[in-house]
């Protein structure tokens, strides 16, 4: 056994490493292979209805059949889900974790900061993410610019290395922020340094508009150059235009291939950028708290626009000081595509508590609620092809819940994506118990008697 | 004992080392360069550590004006008439170590070792400017206009047995050009093996400028690359016929760039996390840089990737876990855990999955607590044979320097140290070193006994 | 002569103000008087109603008069003329009670000119909550809605905040809303985040804050607040010896050592809530401890020293990792699986709305549901010392009564009524009227 022939400080090491892997985080999971059968549980399918005790057998990660009394291949590991509620995982159209850094703020116009450079498949958020069921995020640019940067849809594969987080079936979207943000209403300005432009929202559509003017200018020049270039004797003196990454991003969006997120606060604003949208023939996906919407909900609807916003996270600036908790399900029936996002690590793990929320303050159904967080989602991000509800052929992300998803009792115990564990509560609860027999029997001497 | 470990009378000592000795040991004005022809020395009776080949048990080695001249068995070498006989019986001889990146001379206290600093939040708000004027012209800088030798950093380096040292540049994104130097006095000049050794690239920001974030960080390289080559490019076709092009502007930075993107000069980034290794790859690929990889404390978490694409590692002995890594994100006794038994096997670990690497002395100025760390990567699991190599003929080998240095053969630049005990044991004292076939001594007879 | 008789007769008063002064502190200003009650006769019938104290009725009566529970039970008769409401299909609870929040003291947290809840510097007992709430703030009328009808306000900052209050959240002014004017002196301990680094590998706080060296500077403080007394009444008793300078800090003090005013004293590490106990037992002090994150690791020692725990917002992170994933919402399980009382509080304003779901998040996490339920009712009015007026639905206290029509902790359970004081409130706020004005 050349093993045995290690020397022990390495074979310590090795030791240690695995120890703690265990004992702070759930273990990635990869040796199961994306093969796994989950039984009796009542199986909240979002887009087929609700079958009160069902099986989902999965295989490769991907659900090969729904129903009752399903049998698993041989040495397939199977999940006994009964009295509990299986559901899509949880999806959060709006975030800002697992990557270093949120915000170039240097400068009023950024679509070169990349998020999808920096994602950090090491950020403890994500774990944050799985025990709160969501299975998926999109990670965005802050909203310190105009135009801030190119986001990016990450799995919540704790463990794995970032490449594998990174979701290529989404739609590549770029983030514009409008209002105090933007204009940075809420900074001191250090003494000897001028206030950025923009500082008002005029100056924040002015930009805006100037730099889109700027990549259509680009592209024409790109064009006239290819043109020429393609003659049959292209002049000696024919010079290309640089290629500028900051302006490829934006002809990318003019060229619409690439969509719009825009964080947007008040209604004015809101309605503005719809026009520039208009003016410039992009798509604009989803605005982003859009807490104000309400107020322009048949706007929004008609011009087949999403929302991404809060439950009820509100008056923390001026104005955030409209945005109230029936936004969301009010916008949702007047036929505006919806989603409830955290925008945060620690509200992600509530999400479906925020969810709820929305059947409280906007009168939505269980139904309607629970799509906030699934398939809604997963269409704003042009993933509901593979996930954000269960189906057969979907990708299989699942959260199981001690209760309904939509109760304040309810707790997520096991999270799964692609038919890989990626928590799990009782394992979890087991390995801290063993981990830490010193700090139990603390516990018990000093805490229970 | 004697107050100087030189002062030691020798017949044949020529006067011009006895100079150069002198002033090392007073603490002395930099004395001029050695002469021209320097002395010729037999060490005898040592057991020899070529690396190139296997060890010789009493063996010889005579230099001769700066060169191994030849080395062998004794009695199978010829002891030239005009040497001074060294007896080295007890001791054993290795080739000079070579630390191919370290921040030996700078004045300043070293990079950020260690935990890199987050990136984190915009910074004060700047005025906007144009990108191309906010950028200091990084990559024309020479480090070697900012070093200020000291003895103590030689003695440092010597007693550890590191007779060659690349010395990077440590600031901005862009640092600067590397020099590679052999410690063979106090002089600067003299040392100078290759001025404008590489450049270096670092993931960090510009403070308070463009760019605040890692994101605009990634950008602003791919676009300087992206620039130099349209440059190269302009200057070509004016080059090629001036008439009926408009003269292009000169960019010392630019140009300054050109011969990393265009000649395929090395370029070195600094990889302080797995990620930024990623990151990295991606950016060398697209330009096709001959690129190296320095930092690399995680590299073993890229193993994978870099087996695929295998890059030079210069492999830092820093073993504190990065900021954003997850065993510095899953609470303190995971990250003491990490610092003490992971992170010192990633040399091992490396060697294991077949890639190139070098040990790096890094950011530490204390020789003697680099080669403490390591003893630790040893007893983390890494040969011994393979830690000389990779610290020998393996930075020889990426510096382009292998003909002249990395082993003890005959033809070679004389650096050869000779040390009590084995170069990696706890005890191992040094007792002489020679660079180009200058001697020094570090330990009198009495001192030893 | 004149002259002399003026300065003497001041020299008079001055010396009787001072010496009264901690008894016209212990009475002043006094609960507002409560609002002209209704003289009509309520009766909620046919609701399942959930005294909190005493078992459920499946379905039963409750009759208010003059503000207060006149009777409650199956078989309770309506009095003749009363006004009757049919509460069938709904649940009567008693209102909830927010342990700790900044209702009617912040509005908009990012605009400084509508936050009063944070005084400069770090020693400020003489600050006093209820001088500065906002009876028409937009928080109050959400909350209000949803169930809950009494408040701490809360200051907060530095070591000593200042003095919060207890509000029911009805009235016409701040004043016609005070249950108890000084309900605690708010004492603060550095939060485990700036002490052990941040979660989740943020960039770490600044050096540690020490909790016992904190304690340390209060015992100093509170010793000197006890020398001043002493050499003042001294000096209001016997002429020849002269008067101590009046002291703000010293006097604002001095109610919290006589015990007529508990401390809220915000602990949360392991190691401080050990050293607050010995602290609060040395000083002989009457106290709750407020937000206790790591008091699942000293449990037992909280429940022996017979202090409670108001719970800070669960709506956070676990500061220390090790503490598990769901640490904070396991805590209270295990507080009250210890014999601690536990109380809940938003921790906030504009979420001052979500207390419940505190508490279904820790019943998620372990904790009894029925003892959930109290944590937001009769345990907030038993640790506050108002659980005579409230907490319950019981005969004699006031009428705060809430009809939801399910689970009045679950997010999807609508309230129907809330009474307060036996007066329905109004459920508009500022959602309504915002939707109300936009709804096209």
């Amino acid at each position: 056994m050349k093993n045995l022939a290690l020397p022990l400080p390495r074979a310590a090491a090795i030791l240690a490493l695995a120890g703690f892997v265990v004992a702070f985080g759930p273990r990635p999971a990869a040796a199961d292979g994306g093969d796994i059968l989950i039984r009796n549980g009542t199986i909240l399918t979002v887009t087929k209805g609700v079958i009160a005790r069902g099986d989902i057998l999965v295989l490769g990660g991907v659900i090969k059949a729904i129903g009752p009394d399903l049998a698993a291949p041989p040495g397939v590991r199977a999940v006994d889900a009964a009295g509990r509620f299986v559901v899509p995982g949880l999806i959060d159209s709006h975030t800002h974790i697992a990557v270093a850094g949120t915000n170039e703020g240097s400068e009023a116009i950024t679509p070169e900061a990349d998020v999808g450079a920096v994602v950090n498949a090491d950020d403890a958020s994500i774990l944050t993410a799985l025990s709160g069921g969501v299975t998926m995020v999109h990670t965005m640019h802050g909203s310190a610019n105009p135009i801030g940067g190119p986001n990016v849809v990450l799995k919540m594969k704790w463990g794995r290395p970032s490449e594998e987080l990174v979701v290529a079936e989404a739609l590549p979207t770029l983030k514009f922020a409008l209002g105090e943000n933007v204009k940075q209403a809420n900074r001191t300005v250090a003494a000897g340094r001028e206030r950025r432009y923009p500082a008002t929202r005029m100056g924040a559509n002015a930009v805006i508009r100037r730099e889109l003017e700027k990549a259509r200018n680009y592209m024409a020049r790109w064009d006239r150059y290819k043109k020429a270039a393609a003659a049959k004797n292209p002049p000696r003196t024919l010079v290309p235009p640089k290629k500028d990454l900051r302006l490829e991003v934006l002809a990318e969006m003019l060229r619409g291939e690439r969509v719009a997120r825009c964080h947007s606060y008040q209604a004015t604003e809101t309605l503005e950028f719809m026009g520039l949208a208009r003016e410039f023939g992009f798509k604009i996906q989803c605005f982003e708290h859009c807490w104000e919407g309400y107020k322009i909900a048949g706007e929004i609807a008609a011009a087949g626009i999403g929302i991404s916003g809060f439950a009820d996270n509100w008056a923390y600036k001026m104005e955030a000081a409209e945005g109230i908790a029936e936004m969301a399900g009010y916008c949702a029936r007047k036929g505006v595509l919806v989603s409830i996002n955290s925008d945060s690590g620690e509200r992600i793990r509530r999400l479906f508590n925020d969810a709820a929320k929305t059947m409280k303050y906007g009168g939505l159904s269980e139904d309607e609620a629970l799509r906030l967080v699934t398939i809604n989602p997963a269409i704003q991000l042009g993933v509901d092809r593979i996930v954000g509800s269960l189906e057969v052929g979907k990708q299989c992300d699942v959260a199981i819940f001690s209760g309904h998803p939509l109760s304040a009792y309810a707790r997520c115990d096991m999270t799964i994506i692609e038919g890989r564990v990626y928590f799990d509560r009782e394992a979890l609860a087991r390995e801290r118990e063993a981990a830490a027999p010193a700090a139990a029997a603390a516990r018990e001497v000093g805490g229970l008697q | 004992m004697r107050i100087s470990i030189v002062a030691r009378p020798k017949p044949r000592v020529s006067p011009a080392v006895i100079v150069v000795l002198a002033a090392l040991a007073l603490d002395a004005a930099a004395p001029a360069p050695a002469a021209d022809v320097g002395p010729t020395y037999a060490i005898r009776g040592c057991r020899i550590v070529p690396v190139a080949g296997p060890a010789i048990e009493k063996g010889v080695i005579v230099i001769r004006d700066g060169l191994i001249e030849s080395l062998g068995p004794a009695g199978k070498v010829r002891i030239p008439d005009d040497a001074e006989i060294i007896e080295a019986e007890g001791l054993q001889a290795y080739p000079g170590l070579i630390t191919a990146f370290s921040s030996l001379f700078l004045e300043r206290p070293a990079r950020s070792a260690g935990p890199e600093i987050p990136f984190e939040g915009p910074p004060p708000a700047a005025a906007q400017g144009t990108r191309e004027d906010t950028f200091p012209p990084g990559p024309g800088l020479f480090v070697l206009d900012q070093l200020k030798p000291s003895r103590a950093a030689v003695e440092s380096f010597h007693r550890a047995g590191f007779t060659t040292a690349l010395v990077a540049p440590e600031r901005g994104i862009f640092e600067g050009q590397s020099v590679i130097l052999d410690l063979n006095g106090e002089a600067l000049l003299p040392m100078v093996i290759r001025n404008g050794a590489a450049l270096h690239v670092n993931f960090t920001t510009e403070r308070g400028a463009y760019p605040s974030s890692l994101m605009g960080t990634i950008a602003h390289i791919r676009q300087s690359f992206i620039d130099a080559e349209y440059y190269a490019a302009r200057q070509a076709q004016y080059a090629k016929g001036a008439a009926g092009l408009k003269r292009p502007a000169y960019d010392p930075r630019l140009e300054a760039l050109v011969p990393f993107v265009r000649d395929r000069r090395p370029v070195v980034f600094q990889c302080n996390n797995v990620e930024d290794i990623k990151r990295a790859l991606k950016i060398i690929a697209e330009f096709k840089l001959n690129a190296l990889l320095a930092g690399a404390n995680e590299a073993w978490r890229a193993a994978d990737v870099l087996g695929k694409a295998p890059v030079p590692l210069l492999v830092g002995l820093d073993f504190r876990p990065p900021a954003a890594s997850r065993y510095t994100t899953q609470g303190e006794e995971l990250r003491k855990k990490a610092e003490s038994a992971i992170y010192p096997a990633n040399a091992a670990e490396l060697a294991k999955a077949g890639l190139p690497f070098a040990l790096v002395s890094g950011a530490n100025a204390d020789g003697t607590a680099v080669l403490k760390a390591v003893r630790a990567a040893i007893g983390a699991g890494l040969a011994e044979e393979a830690a000389l190599r990779a610290l020998t003929i393996q930075p020889a080998r990426f510096l382009g320097l292998d003909q002249a240095l990395g082993t003890l053969e005959p033809g070679k630049i004389a650096n050869v140290v000779l040390v009590r005990g084995g170069l990696f044991d706890e005890k191992v004292r040094v007792v002489r070193v020679f660079v180009d076939g200058v001697r020094f001594d570090y330990e009198t007879e009495e001192a030893s006994k | 002569m004149i002259r002399r008789t003026v300065i003497a007769a001041a020299i008079a008063v001055f010396v009787i103000a001072v010496a009264a002064g901690p008894l016209l502190a212990a009475r002043e200003p006094g609960p507002a008087p409560a609002q002209a009650a209704p003289d009509k006769v309520l009766a909620i019938v046919n609701a399942r109603i959930v005294p909190v104290v005493g078992p459920e009725i499946s379905k039963g009566t409750i009759v208010v008069r003059n503000g207060r529970i006149e009777a409650v039970g199956a078989e309770a008769a309506v009095p003749a003329g009363a006004e009757v409401v049919d509460a069938a299909g709904l649940r009567a609870y008693p209102g909830m009670i927010d342990g700790c929040s900044s209702l009617g003291l912040v509005e908009i947290s990012g605009v400084a000119a509508t936050v009063d809840n944070q005084e400069t510097g770090r020693i400020n007992p003489q600050v006093r909550a209820i001088e500065a709430v906002r009876y028409d703030s937009m928080h109050i009328p959400i909350a209000r809605s949803n169930g809950i009808t009494a408040a701490v306000a809360a200051p907060s900052g530095g070591l000593i905040a200042g003095v919060s209050c207890l509000l029911r959240l009805d009235g016409w002014t701040h004043r016609q809303m005070v249950v108890e004017p000084a309900a605690a002196m708010q004492i603060e301990l550095p939060g485990l985040r700036a002490a052990r680094g941040a979660f989740a590998g943020r960039r770490s706080g600044p050096p540690p804050a020490d909790g016992p060296a904190l304690l340390k500077e209060l015992r100093r403080i509170f010793g000197e607040a006890r020398a001043y007394e002493k050499r003042r009444d001294a000096a209001a008793g016997n002429g020849l010896l002269a008067l101590p300078e009046f002291n703000e800090t010293f006097e604002a003090i001095l109610p919290l050592l006589k015990g007529r005013m508990p401390a809220m004293i915000a602990v949360h590490g392991e190691r401080d809530i050990r050293a607050a106990i010995a602290f609060v037992r040395d000083e002989n002090i009457k106290a709750v401890f407020y937000g206790a994150e790591q008091g699942f690791k000293a449990a037992g020692e909280i429940a022996k020293a017979g202090i409670p725990v108001i719970l800070g917002s669960l709506y956070d992170l676990p500061p220390v990792w090790e503490d598990g994933y769901d640490a904070l919402y396991r805590n209270p399980g295990i507080l009250a699986a210890a014999g601690v009382k536990i109380a809940f509080s938003s921790s906030s304003a504009s979420l001052a709305k979500d207390l419940p779901y505190h508490a279904a998040k820790a019943a998620a996490f372990g904790l009894d549901r029925a003892e959930a339920l109290r944590a937001v009712t009769i345990n907030p009015a038993e640790i506050l010392g108002i659980a005579a007026t409230m907490g319950s639905l019981e005969k004699g206290k006031a009428a705060n009564i809430v009809l939801a029509d399910d689970d009045i902790l679950e997010m999807r359970t609508n309230i129907r009524k809330v009474y307060i004081d036996g007066r329905e409130v109004d459920h508009s706020n500022r959602y309504t009227e915002l939707l109300d004005k936009f709804r096209r």
